[in-house]
């Protein structure tokens, strides 16, 4: 029973991590762009839904579709910065967002104060029948939005043309212009996809974790870790690496202590990254996402 | 054959190295110029000591192992068997120097991204050992009371490293002019045009017979060293160290932010970087803005990316750089 | 790689290197002559504070600050000390033990400071107040706890306003006396001060025969504890004591509630004491245990008018109230600003050895503390209090001469 429980929060964990992470996988995917700021991103999002919730008292669900428009206009805005970013473009990406982080960082802190903010759930807890197992109303939009998110970039990249032409991009860039595909509007469509998805992201951080102006680097390294065992592009890893990785810290708190967790997340990231090179996901011939 | 253009390039390399040199002796007693620019050359020293494995084109962002590795093996040694630093310093540069054997073995077939993520989880695993080994390294209290660098003599001359910030200051100057040595040596050498066609197109190379594999080692040893030995250095000047403090992301970052900024394909580049970066942040930008100096800094990596893509260091050298 | 005519490439590159060396000096040079000392007239008092007023600690770095600032501003609106006015220059210690070190001398070295207040950690109070002594300028932490910044240091310029004993005497005196539990947990933080925090706890309850079934230790910042809390669960331990902070408070109480978790007491000595804590967690608070040293309310017998004053002018002045971390400040202020008035009304210059000389001897009542140091520095009467949260207000239950109300069992926590 009580590994069942601790199965049922490992997998609202692991659906927050993949959550927080399928914004950066997909720019990083699509564009190769190595946003270092994507967690300061998020808490603007989440931020954003602080206000809301906060002072105009919208409904917590009514803030995702805002927070995901805004951050499409944010997320826009970093991509024509970025534009001005010469050859090595991942490495140079990546220090250019670190200033970013940096810049970002220190406006939070003066425009929402150093506080420590969160969204608060006034659900009651939802206690499954005949079990003693418990479960949140934040648990379960978790759970649901992430597999959600993921079903719908699945089916856009799967079954639509866009999404075509966006594998064709993110699988090598180089052949796609060949092909005739407008590689900078790809770049465009990722970052603003990428932004809805940091927009869903960030209400939810909120309301699992809390906002804080130095709070993005978390965010950041969760995203880069599971983006980058999922194999980059590979949508579906992204949400089975989030349990795996949530799964295995629960289980080693569980067992061994709070204080050893961050040891056998790294083996079992370590171990991971050497047993399947092509990310958490079996390689298939010809398919991706 | 190589041009490197070395007479002209000499020329200032000594003008500048003299002034470095001088102007101590024209401002005797300050301390705060001392320290930040001791601490400058130290990071210039971590950032070329970095540089040197990324040559290779892999780019770690886990040296913090390295560091961290070297400041406890040096720390530990110095408390327990009260070795002098100068002998703990070099131990900490051969632990550091371990770990990247272990590194090779292990990370030896992964590349790019997943070589970065796999270096960066690597960090945590000296460290949360460290942090929970409380009986040998006092885990989350720290190692404090490390024993500073001890005094030199030379005959009739006393050098009281520890306590003369001058005399540290000259220390890390030295320090840093070897690790530029080395770094001058690994980037202009047959070494490092071994190491260039391995970063550059690595089945070519092999198959031109270059022993990619030892080259790799090799140079991965050579920076998880000379890291190491960074570290060592860090455990005597600061006398405490802390897991969270040795093994951080700022020190895995920080060498890459710095050596992107200078230049990363120039012998002086990750240098630059730090001669600019922090005495400018340390003396400028706190005292104008105490509470937005990472503003400003965040800004400037900024702007000088958009406008040199390769470095500070490609606007102060206008010849065409490596690729 | 091309070779470019010789000349023109080599002035080229002489000039860029010229230029950017010629920037580097303009700017330290501009630097240096913008903090030059004070001209003849006004020539304020000096005092230096450094605190992590960015980064993960900012939030109680810069209640830190304010502490500070509002003390510094009292007392220029009296006058300011001998008919000079005190000048505050803040600087900020990334939480690093180098920027520590660099700022504080950058306060010694140009600023020219007579004294140095603030800090929040000890691996940057210790720093600061080794460079404190090699200059002879006091230094007085606001905050800072273990044993080792005091204990046989000979250090006559370190003082500090609050310290560890403070904290885990009366929650132990509480523990034992009090709330009496069979079976604790032990929740710390890897960090120095809550690490040995965690261990003096334990040795005390273990001493008192209270078993310790979970003694562990998590990183700040980790989002989640649910499985953690689940072992909480089976162990069936009766008390929580959660040496973490603010944030972690935050997500810990949570995910107790989330997981219907039954205990007798959780206590968290850090971060739960404060009223954005209890406004953020609203109902969700009541039943909760802290510790403070002082909040709007809770003062040391003697000073309600000066704390009431405290908050209603903090509150003009800052737009918010006032916590236990702003009193720190505000109290290692207070504690230097005395001295140096001592001195200058004693008519001797400011140098560091008077003004340590007039702390040692300080004797202050202040709303946190009867402020008074002991001869390795720490103070002699910092006695924090036990506060349960009941309907969303602090109310102190221990020690018995500072409560105001009882310990309200959960019947549902």
């Amino acid at each position: 029973m009580i590994i069942l429980q601790l199965f049922i929060n490992a997998f609202s964990l692991g659906s927050f991590y993949a959550l927080v992470a399928l914004g950066f996988a997909l720019i990083f995917g699509v564009t190769h762009a190595f946003n270092l700021a994507h967690g300061e991103f998020v808490l603007l999002g989440g931020y954003l839904a602080y206000i809301l919730v906060g002072q105009m008292h919208f409904p917590f669900l009514l803030t995702l579709p805002i927070s995901m428009l805004a951050m499409i206009f944010v997320a826009v805005l970093l991509q024509k910065l970025l534009r001005y970013v010469n050859e090595p473009y991942e490495l140079n990406t990546l220090v250019v967002t670190f200033g970013l982080a940096l810049v970002l960082q220190n406006g939070m802190l003066m425009l929402f104060s150093a506080d420590y903010r969160f969204i608060r759930s006034t659900a009651p807890i939802i206690e499954l029948p005949k079990t003693q197992l418990v479960v949140t109303q934040t648990q379960i939009i978790l759970i649901l939005t992430s597999l959600l998110a993921t079903t719908a970039l699945y089916i856009l990249l799967r079954r639509t043309f866009l999404g075509k032409a966006l594998r064709a991009t993110i699988q090598d860039r180089e052949a796609a212009k060949l092909a005739g595909i407008n590689v900078r509007r790809m770049s465009l469509i990722g970052f603003a996809i990428g932004g809805t998805l940091i927009g869903l992201a960030g209400p939810l951080y909120a309301r699992t974790a809390y906002l804080y102006p130095s709070g993005g680097i978390e965010a950041t390294l969760i995203a880069i870790i599971i983006t980058i065992f999922a194999g980059v592009g590979r949508i579906r890893g992204i949400l089975l690496g989030g349990w795996a990785l949530g799964i295995a810290e629960s289980l080693t708190v569980y067992s061994l202590g709070t204080g050893w967790r961050e040891l056998v997340s790294s083996l079992f990231l370590i171990s991971l990254l050497l047993l399947r090179p092509e990310g958490i996901l079996p390689r298939r011939m010809g398919a991706n996402g | 054959m190589m041009r490197t253009g070395s007479k002209p390039a000499a020329i200032y390399f000594i003008a500048i190295l003299l002034f470095f040199i001088c102007w101590p002796f024209l401002f005797q007693n300050s301390a705060l110029y001392y320290r930040v620019m001791t601490m400058t050359f130290f990071y210039g020293a971590l950032a070329l000591a970095w540089n040197v494995y990324a040559l290779t084109g892999n780019i770690s962002l886990g040296h913090a192992a390295f560091f961290g590795l070297g400041a406890y093996g040096s720390a530990l040694l110095s408390y327990y068997w009260h070795t002098s630093p100068y002998l703990t310093i070099p131990f900490g540069g051969i632990v550091g120097a371990l770990y990247g054997a272990l590194w090779y073995a292990v990370f030896r077939s992964l590349r790019g991204a997943r070589f970065a993520l796999a270096t960066l989880a690597s960090v945590e695993i000296p460290r949360v050992i460290i942090d929970n080994w409380e009986s040998f390294t006092f885990g989350s209290l720290g190692l404090i009371g490390i024993s500073s660098l001890t005094t030199l003599r030379f005959g009739s001359i006393v050098i009281a490293v520890g306590e003369s910030l001058k005399a540290q200051y000259y220390l890390l100057l030295c320090f840093t002019l070897l690790i530029l040595f080395i770094h001058w040596k690994v980037m202009k050498s047959k070494w490092g045009w071994a190491i260039r066609a391995l970063r550059e197109e690595e089945t070519a190379a092999s198959m031109l017979g270059v022993n990619t594999n030892f080259i790799h080692f090799a140079t991965l040893l050579l920076s998880a060293f000379l890291t190491g030995l960074c570290g060592g250095i860090y455990a005597h000047l600061m006398g405490l160290i802390e897991p969270p403090l040795v093994f951080s992301l700022h020190i895995s970052a920080l060498p890459l932010v710095l050596t992107m900024f200078g230049g990363r394909y120039l012998v002086y580049g990750p240098l630059l970087g730090a001669l600019i970066l922090y005495p400018l942040d340390q003396l400028l930008f706190h005292s104008l803005l105490p509470v937005g100096h990472s503003i400003l800094y965040g800004l400037m990596i900024i702007l000088t990316l958009l406008f040199f893509p390769r470095g500070i260091g490609s606007w102060v050298q206008k010849r065409k750089t490596a690729s | 790689m091309r070779d470019r005519p010789h000349k023109e490439s080599i002035m080229k590159s002489f000039y860029g290197v010229l230029s950017l060396i010629l920037i580097i000096f303009m700017f330290l040079a501009a630097s240096i002559l913008l903090a030059g000392p004070a001209t003849a007239e006004s020539n304020p008092i000096r005092i230096g504070e450094i605190d992590p007023l960015t980064g993960k600690l900012a939030k109680h770095g810069q209640e830190i600050h304010e502490g500070i600032l509002y003390a510094i501003e009292e007392v220029n609106s009296f006058g300011g000390i001998g008919g000079r006015k005190v000048e505050l220059f803040s600087r900020d210690d990334q939480s690093q033990p180098e920027v520590a070190i660099n700022q504080t001398e950058d306060l010694l070295y140009r600023e020219k400071v007579v004294g140095l207040v603030g800090g929040y950690v000890d691996s940057l109070v210790g720093p600061i107040s080794e460079l404190a002594a090699k200059h002879q300028i006091p230094y007085v932490a606001s905050a800072s706890l273990q044993k080792g910044l005091t204990l046989g240091r000979k250090n006559p310029y370190f003082f500090r306003v609050a310290n560890l004993d403070g904290i885990v005497q009366p929650l132990c005196g509480f523990l034992i006396q009090d709330l009496k539990p069979k079976r604790a947990a032990i929740l710390f933080a890897a960090t120095p001060g809550s690490t040995e925090f965690g261990q003096q706890v334990r040795s005390c309850l273990l001493d008192a025969g209270i078993e310790i079934p979970i003694f562990e230790k998590f990183r700040p910042g980790s989002p989640d504890f649910s499985a953690f809390l689940l072992k909480v669960r089976q162990s069936n331990v009766d008390v929580l004591i959660s040496g973490g902070f603010f944030a972690d408070h935050l997500v810990l109480v949570r995910q107790l509630k989330d997981q219907n978790i039954r205990l007798k007491a959780y206590i968290g000595p850090w971060g739960v004491a404060y009223p954005t804590f209890i406004e953020a967690l609203g109902e969700a608070s009541n039943g909760l245990f802290g510790m403070c040293a002082w909040n709007p309310g809770i003062q040391i017998a003697g000073t309600e008018k000066q704390s009431h004053d405290f908050v209603g002018g903090f509150t003009a002045r800052f737009g918010k109230t006032p916590n236990t971390t702003t009193m720190h400040g505000y109290t290692s202020a207070k504690a230097l600003i005395g001295a140096i008035s001592r001195v200058s009304e004693s008519g001797n210059d400011l140098s560091g050895e008077n003004i340590s000389r007039e702390l040692r001897s300080l004797d202050l009542l202040l709303p946190m503390e009867h402020l008074q140091f002991d001869k390795n520095g720490d103070p002699m009467n910092y006695r924090q209090v036990v506060v349960q949260i009941e309907k969303e207000k602090m109310v102190p239950v221990y020690p018995a001469e500072r409560k105001t109300g009882e310990v309200v069992q959960p019947s549902t926590n």
